[in-house]
């Protein structure tokens, strides 16, 4: 997991200015993203704080079908008369919401198994992989809709059924980790000094598996964002008047052909999450050298 | 006599080692593990199946019936169905019957075996074609890109992919819709039953871009990736160019033919994603597949159907793991299986 890093080029070979363009490179492409996910959380979780936004549950039908730019909705309104700025805010903090509690439920449960299987190998390793591997062959939307449909839709409903499809891909990368880091010379002199397996993991294993987690993590949110909106958009996630970003998607492509925007914008909004998501996801692996 | 019988030990001879080289051969080898590997897998996926449909409102005969049914007809049927067993028995009856190769009846009283069949073949038709598409696209992008690592071409090409990455596959359809069947009424917007080629091009094309697009921008950030990487670190790729290979032959026949092994194994990886992805973009464009057959399962509380397109989900993952593992045991001679870091 942690590859050596490219050795570096030649001083006499480079001239200064190629290196300092490299070096604006690597942080540009680190905080371009981080910027518009900070912004983007700012946006939906302290924007509502501060400005009084429109209802976005409610709306006057007066107002309906609004273009974007109109005044008092900056994005316009949908059939209802709904403001589609604010069902973004709020769908949005419903989005991220999900994504982020899944994916942390995904690294604590998901890699607490990976270590354990890695470190103490044999039974506990071929039981855990197992069951990871059901887990993974199980198709992770058929068990959303499933409690959906069965439990009824809620919040935590939608974040328990993506977690059992967080968890085993954790696992997996966890495991993955714990076996290379378990093979270097500074483990077996770990072990050979008498540490305790407990000091050990914490001390030892996950330091150097952390990058490998959170640069996986970061892609894994990405994907939850897409799977969370995909249902929503199949309707057994986030219930109307609650909006989602996949709800919209769908509540839009009912009139996609007289104002494809209701589309597009939250379409966009996802796009925007996800990109920024990947981009920094790539950034760390890239400083970090993870592979 | 003693001929006809040294020919005989001859034969038995023979097919002893025939045996003895077939067994012996590690790729078959690796084959059998993993085969006996995925028999646990799928018996824990049925199972897993079966305990999450238990959460579903046991309401079969009810719909059955009708809602004026009387509790007494409802609590008939049920015993007809078998419902009203208990959960153990039930899985078992299930699962000896899946294992005939019978997978029960519809809540419309149609067999599962029936419905699996007429829909199986069109959602295998869409993903081969977004599959073959996508990776046919890939190799040639990805070598495009890896030829000149941050020129214009690839630098291009890893926004599209990078794009193709984080968009939303129902998002896209969308789009597409909109653009396509819409605007420029290339396509229709809801796909009609498929027969002979021409309907299939008409029909599936939107479909298959919507699933192959992000497979595509997959497929070739990883062989674009890998490709660079060779070209820069290896030996032989240095060999090559000194020996005088022209510099496109070197990405082609050295580098990319490498590279081919990770793909093919991303590939198969990414087969369990891939029928999620059809049960959604079926659903949008009314594909008549086992995607939008299952959607309609769920919101019927069809158990039975729902479980035997899950079984075929599964299938299609464990097999696809294991046909990616397969080969590249077949294909790179440095993988040596039976080491057990992995």
């Amino acid at each position: 997991m942690l590859a050596t890093p490219a050795p570096p080029p030649l001083p006499s070979l480079v001239d200064a200015r190629r290196l300092r363009s490299q070096r604006i490179g690597r942080a540009l492409r680190l905080w371009v993203p981080a910027g518009i996910l900070i912004g983007l959380l700012g946006i939906c979780f302290v924007l509502p704080l501060v400005v009084t936004l429109p209802s976005s549950t409610n709306g006057n039908i007066i107002y309906n079908n609004e273009a974007p730019f109109s005044p008092g909705h900056l994005l316009g309104t949908n059939v209802q008369g709904v403001d589609i700025f604010s069902q973004l805010v709020y769908g949005g903090q419903l989005t991220f919401e999900i994504s982020l509690s899944v994916t942390l439920i995904g690294v604590v449960i998901g890699g607490t198994l990976g270590v354990a299987a890695a470190y103490f190998g044999g039974w506990a390793d071929a039981v855990i992989s197992r069951v990871l591997d059901i887990l993974l062959a199980f198709p992770a939307l058929v068990l959303a809709l499933v409690i959906a449909e069965g439990l009824g839709p809620s919040e935590l409903h939608l974040i328990w059924a993506l977690a059992v499809f967080a968890i085993p891909a954790q696992g997996r990368v966890a495991r993955g980790a714990t076996l290379t880091v378990r093979g270097l010379s500074y483990m077996t002199a770990a072990r050979l000094s008498g540490t305790r397996p407990w000091r050990i993991i914490t001390r030892h294993v996950l330091p150097n598996i952390l990058p490998g987690i959170v640069t996986f993590s970061l892609l894994g949110i990405g994907i939850v964002v897409i799977i969370e909106g995909a249902i929503d958009f199949l309707g057994y996630g986030i219930q109307l008047p609650q909006a989602s970003w996949g709800s919209m998607i769908t509540q839009g492509q009912n009139i996609e052909s007289v104002q494809p925007e209701y589309v597009l914008i939250p379409s966009i909004a996802l796009v925007i999450t996800v990109v920024a998501l990947n981009m920094l996801g790539d950034a760390l692996r890239e400083r970090w050298g993870v592979q | 006599m003693a001929l006809v019988q040294q020919i005989q030990l001859q034969r038995e001879a023979g097919a002893r080692d025939r045996a003895r080289r077939l067994t012996g051969s590690p790729a078959l080898r690796v084959a059998g593990r993993r085969l006996l590997s995925a028999i646990p897998v799928l018996i824990g996926v049925t199972f897993l199946t079966f305990s999450v449909m238990s959460l579903l409102p046991n309401d079969s005969a009810q719909a059955i019936l009708g809602l004026n049914a009387s509790p007494s007809a409802v609590a008939a049927l049920n015993h007809t169905l078998g419902l009203d067993q208990p959960f153990w028995q039930r899985y078992w009856h299930w699962l000896v019957n899946v294992l005939h190769g019978n997978f029960g009846t519809t809540l419309e009283g149609g067999s599962v075996n029936h419905e699996l069949a007429i829909h199986v073949p069109t959602t295998l038709e869409l993903l081969l074609y977004a599959l073959v598409v996508s990776v046919a696209l890939s190799v040639v992008v990805a070598a495009l890109a890896a030829r000149r690592p941050n020129g214009i071409a690839d630098r291009i090409i890893l926004t599209v992919s990078m794009l193709g990455l984080s968009t939303a596959p129902y998002a896209f359809a969308f789009l597409l819709i909109i653009v396509f069947s819409v605007k420029l009424t290339w396509f229709p917007v809801l796909s009609g039953a498929v027969a002979g080629p021409g309907s299939f091009f008409k029909n599936l094309t939107l479909p298959a871009a919507a699933i192959g697009f992000g497979l595509f921008a997959i497929y070739t950030r990883l062989l674009r990736a890998d490709m660079v990487d060779q070209m820069q670190r290896e030996d032989y790729i240095v060999t090559a160019k000194a020996k005088g290979v022209p510099p496109w032959r070197v990405l082609l026949r050295h580098a990319l033919r490498n590279s081919l092994f990770t793909l093919i194994t991303v590939v198969g990886l990414n087969l369990g994603g891939l029928v999620g992805a059809a049960a959604i973009i079926e659903t949008i464009f009314q594909v008549q597949g086992i995607g939008n057959d299952l959607i309609t399962g769920i919101s019927n509380h069809d158990v039975p159907l729902i479980e035997g397109i899950t079984l075929v989900f599964a299938l299609v993952t464990v097999f696809g793991n294991l046909l990616a593992d397969l080969a590249y045991a077949v294909l790179d001679p440095r993988i040596r299986y039976g080491s057990s870091n992995s």
